[in-house]
């Protein structure tokens, strides 16, 4: 078992924003979680990664309690993640994106950062070079000291997962990575998500309103309403469970 | 090292070498003195724009830092104590001062910190002149020399830019650059924040005390509560705003224009170059929020692509 999600509650002061949330995830799945707007989803993302501290339940990343750790320690165990909202290092390079990311790798004190001796050329050239092979992975080498803002949106997109996978995570929350692409490009999305799970032997939560890449892509599906979990399955039963259907259409609606 | 990185460190050199051949070449006191003050004014700002223009986070009390560095030296100094002694106890004071408003502001998020930092200086401005409301003058005063004083300040305004281009240039300045540009992110990816803005606190209170007992030191009578006052926060800040907060650049081109235009604005129009600092400070934030050093990049970058040599990339000067 890679995480465990036990009873997971939160709230906004009185808004039940998450409620008795439950998973079981094994390595190597890549489980969808869909929802209407406001149903709690990036709230789970944001439990899991520490920004939030839930009100109840615990998480076990690999047997450790992730409830009560600070983000950066949860990224340190293996825990990476993309945003809604694409958040870049906006007024920094490309490369820069990817070598901060590589921090948890690189090992000298500030006291050597302020005369640059010892270890410190050798660590930068290391680090470096990593990510200037990720950046190749991914293909945005050519890019590596462009400030990162004047990237055209899809290849921000695509940094930012380089940027997450530079953490060497074993397990990835991608939230919306598919807003605002075009069904052709959502195809390309979906062979490049199964390519890096394999490349980079992920476990991948993936949040997403579009139903062709979820119902694609993902083995398992949780599907939240206003913080509860109404159903939970194969993408086919999923298709057809009536409690989905009304949530996202309204009642008595059929397909 | 390219041919823009020889370029640049050997002016850098020879900047340097011109400062330090300065007595030398003039005997005039008042000339000394002004080169004084620009060297303070850059090891302030420079030492502002650490945590301020580097690490995103609004000091609005860095008074306080030089306030207390200054006071140490000074009272540890004329106490008998050596001034070398004295001097490292101001920066190490300045250092714990800052941790102490620094670790329970920085836990919380949005303007604690700013709001933390300016109550610390006004509070320390108002308890230090009740304490000590009598005139500070140095005993020794016919043993004064100026030379010392000026090369304490050229060392300590070199060491602080250096550090400061080194720490920038390093993992920590990197994270530290991270989390200005976002929190969130930055932690989602390793990055303590909090460790992040202690340090470059840290260091930013330290050359901001250590430059305060170089003032204790040269002057000879100052009330002890005067470099607690606002300007010594607002005036290296204008500065770092002037020629481009987030540079290594920009507060050292900020310090010599705003030198040197408070010099000929107060003999020209007296009191009323408090305003026209006010309305440029202004107008640099809203309409060149990168300072003088955006404004240089950008009008390069035009004269480039006017004469159709666009491939060459403009590399700003940082």
């Amino acid at each position: 078992m890679l995480l465990q999600a036990k009873s997971i509650t939160h709230y906004f002061g009185g808004l039940c924003a998450v409620s008795d949330f439950n998973l079981d995830l094994q390595a190597g799945e890549l489980v969808g979680i869909i929802g209407p707007n406001g149903a709690g989803k990036t709230t789970i993302f944001n439990l899991i990664t520490g920004v939030y501290r839930s009100t109840q339940g615990s998480f076990q990343f690999e047997g450790t309690e992730l409830v009560g750790l600070r983000s950066n320690r949860i990224t340190d165990l293996g825990i990476a993640r993309t945003f809604q909202n694409i958040r870049l290092f906006q007024e920094l390079t490309v490369l820069d994106n990817v070598r901060i990311a590589n921090y948890g790798q690189i090992h000298y004190s500030p006291f050597v950062s302020l005369f640059h001796i010892g270890r410190f050329g050798l660590e930068e050239d290391r680090t470096i070079d990593e990510a200037m092979d990720l950046l190749a992975v991914f293909k945005l080498e050519d890019y590596a000291d462009e400030t990162s803002k004047n990237l055209p949106y899809g290849l921000q997109r695509r940094l930012e997962i380089a940027r997450a996978l530079a953490t060497h995570p074993k397990l990835l929350l991608l939230d919306e990575p598919a807003a605002g692409m075009n069904p052709n490009e959502i195809m390309l999305l979906m062979d490049f998500i199964q390519w890096i799970r394999q490349e980079f032997k992920l476990t991948i939560i993936l949040i997403e309103h579009q139903m062709r890449l979820v119902m694609g892509i993902c083995e398992r599906i949780k599907v939240l309403d206003f913080g509860a979990t109404i159903a939970e399955g194969l993408p086919a039963e999923i298709q057809n469970n009536p409690k989905v259907l009304e949530a996202y259409l309204g009642e008595g609606a059929e397909l | 090292m390219n041919k823009k990185q020889i370029v640049s460190s050997s002016l850098l050199l020879i900047a340097i070498i011109l400062l330090a051949l300065l007595p030398l070449m003039t005997k005039k006191n008042s000339t000394i003195n002004l080169v004084i003050l620009l060297l303070l004014y850059m090891t302030l700002a420079s030492s502002w724009n650490i945590l301020g223009g580097y690490t995103g986070q609004t000091n609005l009390g860095h008074a306080a830092f030089f306030g207390i560095g200054s006071l140490i030296t000074r009272l540890l100094w004329i106490g008998g104590i050596p001034f070398s002694i004295a001097f490292l106890a101001g920066g190490i004071g300045a250092v714990a001062l800052a941790l102490l408003i620094g670790i329970p502001a920085f836990k919380l998020r949005g303007v604690y910190f700013a709001i933390g930092t300016l109550a610390l200086a006004q509070i320390l401005n108002l308890t230090v002149s009740n304490i000590f409301p009598e005139m500070s003058y140095n005993p020794n005063l016919a043993d004064y020399q100026l030379m010392p004083r000026y090369y304490l300040f050229l060392v300590l305004a070199i060491l602080t830019i250096g550090s400061a281009y080194f720490l920038v240039n390093s993992k920590w300045g990197l994270g530290m650059m991270a989390v200005r540009e976002g929190e969130d992110a930055a932690e989602s990816l390793g990055i303590s924040a909090l460790k992040h803005k202690l340090l470059a606190l840290s260091v930013s209170a330290f050359f901001a005390g250590l430059v305060g007992g170089a003032f204790a030191y040269y002057h000879v009578s100052y009330y002890l509560s005067m470099p607690f006052g606002p300007e010594w926060t607002f005036d290296p800040m204008m500065m770092a705003y002037i020629g481009g907060t987030g540079t290594i650049i920009g507060p050292i081109i900020g310090a010599v224009f705003f030198v040197g235009l408070k010099q000929f604005l107060v003999w020209n129009v007296g009191e009323y170059h408090l305003i026209i600092f006010g309305t440029l400070f202004i107008l640099i934030v809203l309409f060149l929020p990168g300072g003088l050093v955006e404004a240089w990049n950008k009008s390069r970058r035009l004269l480039q692509s006017r004469t159709g040599q666009k491939k060459n990339r403009v590399v700003p000067i940082t």
